[in-house]
């Protein structure tokens, strides 16, 4: 057929993209499974709205709401900003100068985690003052689910990046943690209501789950003014800090596999 | 005796999908043990299949204070080499120190006694000053705030690159770049440095600017043990204490460069032109009275458009007989205009020696 020139080009670039995308093979097929729970995450939430969250916090939906999207602005450049800074060439060049792994990736963390704590306050001050979200905080409590989540989250990041480094592009176990964080890890509804949606029983599932604990600890500090002297509240704190003890050293020797996986095969430097 | 640098039958295999690519022994990956839990788990994971092996028993030994040239063609295993020295790539099998640490099993030695520049690795951040790059690498080194100052200001200035330090990174020219990315592996003061390519992409200019730094200024002047890998044989020839001709992952030669050009291919060349030699029908049978000289071992000819000689080129050992080709040549009816006889460069060695592997 007889195609305009500008129309082969067109086609000569998507052609160019299709092969390029079709060579991340994992990418290829988290994306599609992305599509269907990303839909079902937000059909479930979306039934949701406006319901009370007595049972889990005392709360109203907009504090448990607001606090659930700060969290996540909270988080979110914890477990990306590695996966932002690694590419070839800094990767090699960071890797030669002999730093310690933990350094290389909290020193990647650090400037997004800095930025996201800056921005954690508008977030909560237009939820105060915009709509009226109450919060009933700790601080003690705020600042120890703070740092169980960092650990939590830094373990996380160490082993999507070691995964990576492999992969080349998205891994399994991150994804799936992320996927199911927007329909099990309650950020835009109480886990518990897995149970009313699903069967009940449901939402043990959640608990299983890092990042449950991440947005369960922030929210139990910030909208419930607990003790940690109390004993219902110091196990809820205990129960996480497991995550965080098992997902540290984790993350770190996955991160070491995968590093010298690829040394082995010589693909510390693609990408 | 310490070597600045050792390998010991260095070999390494990479996997592939290519059919030329060799199988290994059915249940057993060469290389690969499972001597942890996390060899078990690297060993359930690990790719089956063909692998390609890009080196294959690399012994050198350069000494400290040389400049030594790694020459080969694409794909003949330099990159992969320079890599296993600075960490980046785990051999297989053999043998690899830097100044006597392993570099499997001390890397963080190693990398305290060498600094590699890897023209794709250059880590620099675009939107920084060259100064504040070399600054943040600096740090990651560890060394102290002052000493670091005074080290930068000394490098910049070393460089030439002291006017253009507080301009953006992405505002330098690709000299520039190189230039910068040398400041970066001298700002620890390492006794070893290792070049892949150093002057690939760089004008005629700023090649030889760059070569006389590393020979002139490094080598000699600050006594560094400088191995760089280049396709580029009159840089080798150039700048090089000795040279190594690498190919598939083989050293074929190792030494200086006129004794690789004496000791590997002692032969002369000698090229004759003519003047007029007129439509010759007893082309054959000249060539053949040729190659019937002693010590004559191949010849090239230049034949015009109009099928006349224009030049003979004739490659023979030591001994060839002159004075035999000529009295041939002239007994033949050719006229001879230039007569040039030529030491084989190492561009000739090179050939051979790659040509003859392929």
């Amino acid at each position: 057929m007889n195609l305009p020139i500008e129309l082969k080009q067109i086609i000569a670039f998507t052609k160019r993209d299709f092969f390029s995308w079709t060579t991340y093979r994992t990418a290829v097929i988290t994306q599609i499974i992305n599509v269907f729970i990303g839909v079902f995450s937000w059909g479930v939430s979306a039934t949701y709205v406006q319901k009370p969250v007595q049972e889990m916090y005392n709360s109203d939906y907009i504090s448990f709401l607001v606090v659930g999207v700060a969290i996540s602005n909270l988080i979110l450049p914890l477990a990306q900003g590695i996966e932002r800074q690694l590419n070839p060439w800094t990767l090699e060049t960071v890797l030669m100068t002999g730093i310690k792994t933990p350094v290389f990736v909290i020193g990647n963390i650090m400037w997004t985690y800095i930025f996201s704590v800056i921005t954690f306050v508008p977030y909560l001050f237009i939820g105060i003052y915009f709509f009226h979200a109450k919060l009933n905080v700790n601080i003690s409590c705020t600042i120890v689910a703070f740092i169980i989540s960092a650990a939590i989250l830094v373990g996380l990041s160490m082993i999507s990046t070691g995964l990576r480094v492999v992969t080349k592009a998205t891994d399994p176990v991150t994804w799936a943690l992320n996927v199911l964080e927007n329909l099990l890890s309650g950020v835009s509804f109480p886990v518990i209501y897995l149970n009313t949606i699903f069967f009940p029983g449901f939402s043990t599932i959640s608990w299983f789950l890092p990042q449950t604990w991440v947005y369960h600890l922030c929210r139990l500090a910030m909208l419930t003014n607990p003790s940690l002297l109390n004993w219902s509240t110091a196990q809820e704190f205990l129960k996480g800090s497991i995550f965080a003890i098992v997902l540290l050293p984790l993350g770190y020797r996955v991160l070491r596999w995968g590093i010298n996986r690829s040394k082995r095969e010589g693909t510390l430097g693609w990408y | 005796m310490t070597y600045a640098i050792e390998t010991i039958n260095l070999v390494k295999r990479y996997p592939t999908k290519a059919r030329r690519g060799v199988r290994p022994t059915p249940g057993a990956h060469p290389g690969r043990r499972v001597d942890s839990f996390w060899g078990l788990f690297d060993v359930l994971l690990r790719r089956r299949g063909a692998f390609i092996e890009a080196l294959r028993g690399v012994n050198l030994q350069i000494k400290e204070g040389e400049v030594f040239g790694l020459l080969g063609p694409n794909g003949a295993g330099k990159t992969t080499l320079i890599k296993i020295l600075c960490t980046l790539v785990i051999h297989d099998e053999g043998q690899a120190y830097v100044h006597g640490y392993d570099v499997k099993k001390q890397p963080t030695e190693v990398l305290k006694n060498l600094q590699a520049i890897l023209p794709e690795s250059r880590g620099f951040d675009w939107r920084l000053t060259g100064r504040q790059n070399l600054n943040f690498y600096a740090l990651l080194y560890g060394v102290r705030d002052r000493e670091a100052k005074e080290r930068i200001d000394y490098l910049l200035d070393f460089t030439g690159l002291k006017e253009r330090a507080d301009d953006g990174y992405q505002r330098y020219s690709t000299g520039m770049q190189r230039k910068l990315l040398l400041c970066r592996a001298l700002l620890r003061n390492t006794s070893t440095l290792l070049f892949d390519e150093p002057t690939a992409g760089l004008d005629p200019t700023a090649s030889a600017e760059f070569r006389g730094l590393l020979r002139e200024k490094l080598a000699r002047g600050e006594g560094k043990t400088v191995f760089i890998s280049t396709h580029n044989l009159k840089e080798a020839e150039d700048i090089c204490d000795r040279v190594a001709i690498l190919n598939r992952g083989k050293i074929l030669a190792c030494d200086t460069p006129t004794n690789i050009q004496r000791l590997m291919f002692d032969q002369r060349i000698l090229k004759i032109s003519f003047i007029s030699s007129g439509r010759d029908e007893r082309r054959e049978k000249i060539l053949n009275s040729l190659k019937a000289i002693t010590g004559v071992n191949n010849i090239t000819l230049d034949i015009g458009q109009d099928g006349n000689f224009q030049t003979i080129t004739i490659q023979g050992s030591e001994d060839m007989d002159i004075s035999a080709i000529l009295a041939v040549l002239v007994n033949s009816g050719l006229k001879i205009g230039v007569i040039n006889t030529e030491e084989p460069t190492l561009e000739n060695v090179f050939m051979h020696l790659t040509r003859q592997n392929t």
